[in-house]
């Protein structure tokens, strides 16, 4: 892949990356006919992201002769792709043009900047070879949808102290409130609580087919919501009841933006004593296990994000719908080598070494069905 | 002024006795090369020259000229000496730094010759601070041959340029390797880390090369560690000359402009990096 990137261009490619950054350790670059993709998991699965640039957004955009057959993505590590657009204010002021090659003849990802007075900044990074993940979730699905501009967001999202982790998003026909979460609530004394309502009409679009309280990680959609800010874009939100997974979106002509996260189960942690102690966060890193490990390399071959029109999901709606008696504690008991925040990885994206379907629903599901050629060379060796 | 009502008797105790209106026109530059505890202080009547050397392999020399003080006397040829220039630094910055407009410590430096302490006497609104340091016997800076005459490529660069890249450097290299030629790239600073390679190129007719004068390819590589302390320095300054010579030597001299607008320099020799593994 061959592509060029001129004047603004470059930094918002490069907030793009501020933005994955904040999901995950890795970026994997997926270059594809529809547009080049960024992508971050995080280390629990829990949190998903992927920027699609399209041709447009290029000067120039050209794929291989060897994209047609054979996929290249590349995966760089976070903290080496990173401190080339680390200062985007400098991006902005100095470089011209940014050339990203892959697959040069030295195995490498080849940054080029092009900057002010003839100076010409070359990076060549190591990358590794691999399957990309994708998540796969089917916002038409779900129940509820709200859309509104970045600002709105920010600003609601600013109430609350950096470090908060978590927080609960609740609607009603009535408002939709924003508060803070905290597991375990034992120390009421040292917690501060925030909570903010707003009126629909405050949405650009307000749809709600189940109330709900969502519980999600704050911390990785701050990334989407700094960018979808800087560049004026309305965030839509689809979601559903609680342990099925927010998507979080933004898109002009020339980009789209998808950050998918998981949310707690039982929001409340009123729920069994054991999802109460052990309650996942977002965050955590998630202890190894032989199901964890499975899901992490066993990637579903994908579809592609806004599934709408490849219908797939659909005949997965069953396994949807039984996920409340899941929630009992039996369930997790038996997964012994799992704990619940892998069980709600497992939930994220479906491994594909449990072909039995046993147990687990799959809330974010591949599409093994798929024949369009795009799909087809994505999918993961069998395990 | 407190500082100049000193007996007539006392000042002639003294073999160098310089003076500043500003502490910081000396405190400023002296941190561009302070990279080790100790300094030789070497001044002529031509002014005061500070070296700092590491390991033999590096060198700093900050150059001082004796118009730069409102007094500077000296009674012998050459006076020198080592100190503590973590010490000096600090007793320089007694007052606390402070920037408030028209508030500024002045400076008055004294030094009785071998043995005794290099004596300071600082004022600012009105409080004299008097440090004496210990001095010791200086040493002999290291001399890197480096003579113009040995030199087989120039450039000189606007500070401006070269700080980005300098801030960008991968510090998981080991080294920063130097490219200088009459051809392409001309002059290429480069990096080899954990995440890959890098190379910063700057074209001989980009606006940004004063002067470029390369009569050979060569690509020399240098120790990251050594370099490092000499962001210090390149960030005080506006123009940077980057010299090589037959043997690889590199020296980089700076222009620094003090808060007064007058001119200083600042230099670092560096050897090159023994190990040269191929890429």
């Amino acid at each position: 892949m061959d592509c060029v990137l001129e004047g603004n261009a470059v930094k918002a490619f490069g907030k793009a990356i501020h933005s994955l950054s904040r999901i995950g350790d890795e970026l994997c670059l997926d270059p594809m006919n529809k547009g080049l993709a960024l992508r971050s998991v995080n280390s629990a699965h829990s949190a998903y992201a992927c920027f699609l640039f399209s041709p447009m957004f290029f000067t120039k955009y050209c794929l291989g002769p060897d994209q047609g057959s054979e996929k290249v993505q590349c995966k760089l590590l976070m903290k080496s792709i990173l401190p080339l657009f680390r200062c985007l204010a400098s991006i902005g002021r100095n470089v011209e043009q940014c050339q990203i090659q892959v697959n040069t003849p030295n195995d490498r990802v080849k940054i080029q900047f092009f900057c002010r007075h003839g100076i010409t900044k070359t990076h060549n990074l190591c990358y590794q070879d691999s399957e990309a993940l994708q998540a796969v979730f089917a916002s038409h699905l779900c129940p509820n949808v709200l859309k509104a501009p970045a600002r709105l967001l920010g600003d609601m999202v600013m109430h609350f102290p950096v470090y908060q982790e978590e927080i609960t998003l609740s609607i009603t026909p009535l408002r939709v409130s924003l508060r803070n979460y905290f597991e375990g609530a034992n120390d009421h004394m040292n917690i501060m609580y925030t909570e903010m309502s707003l009126h629909p009409d405050e949405f650009d679009y307000f749809l709600i087919g189940v109330e709900s309280d969502i519980t999600f990680c704050l911390k990785e959609l701050r990334g989407l919501l700094s960018f979808a800010e800087s560049h004026c874009l309305p965030v839509s939100i689809h979601f559903g009841a609680a342990g099925k997974p927010v998507c979080f979106s933004v898109d002009d002509m020339i980009l789209e933006a998808t950050v998918v996260l998981s949310t707690l189960v039982n929001s409340e942690s009123r729920g069994p004593s054991q999802l109460a102690e052990t309650a996942p966060r977002c965050a955590d890193v998630v202890s190894e296990s032989p199901g964890e490990a499975d899901c992490r390399t066993a990637v579903p071959a994908a579809m592609e994000m806004i599934a709408s029109s490849q219908g797939s999901p659909i005949t997965h709606l069953p396994a949807l719908l039984l996920l409340p008696t899941c929630t009992e504690p039996p369930h997790y008991q038996e997964e012994a080598h799992t704990t619940p925040a892998s069980t709600l990885c497992s939930l994220l994206f479906r491994a594909l070494s449990s072909e039995t379907g046993e147990g687990l629903p799959v809330l974010v599901c591949c599409s093994e069905e798929e024949e369009s050629e795009e799909e087809d060379v994505m999918r993961s060796p069998t395990l | 002024m407190p500082l100049s009502t000193q007996s007539q008797g006392e000042d002639e105790q003294y073999v160098l006795v310089a003076s500043l209106d500003h502490a910081r026109n000396l405190s400023n530059i002296l941190k561009a090369i302070t990279f080790k505890d100790h300094a030789i202080f070497n001044a002529t009547p031509n002014g005061l020259k500070v070296t700092v050397e590491d390991s033999k392999c590096l060198q700093a020399n900050a150059f001082i000229q004796s118009k730069i003080f409102q007094e500077f006397t000296i009674k012998e040829d050459m006076v020198g000496f080592q100190v503590n220039l973590t010490v000096l630094l600090d007793c320089l910055n007694i007052f606390g730094g402070s920037t408030t407009p028209g508030v500024s410590t002045a400076l008055r430096m004294c030094y009785k010759g071998y043995g005794y302490p290099l004596t300071l006497f600082l004022e600012e609104g009105g409080v004299v601070t008097v440090c004496k340091i210990n001095t010791q016997e200086p040493e002999e800076p290291v001399d890197f041959e480096f003579c113009s005459t040995n030199v087989t490529n120039k450039v000189i660069l606007q500070s401006e340029s070269l700080k980005e890249a300098f801030s960008e450097l991968d510090m998981t290299s080991e080294v920063l390797q130097i490219t200088m030629s009459p051809s392409q790239p001309y002059f290429r600073l480069s990096t080899f880390g954990n995440s890959g390679n890098a190379h910063y190129d700057y074209p001989k007719d980009s606006d940004m090369m004063e002067l470029f004068k390369c009569t050979k390819t060569q690509t020399n590589r240098y120790k990251m560690s050594l370099l490092k302390p000499s962001t210090k320095a390149l960030a005080l300054s506006c123009k940077v000359s980057v010299r090589t010579d037959s043997r690889g030597f590199l020296s980089l001299q700076y222009l620094v402009r003090n808060d007064d607008g007058q001119i200083c320099f600042v230099e670092y020799y560096c050897c090159p990096d023994e190990d040269v593994a191929e890429d």
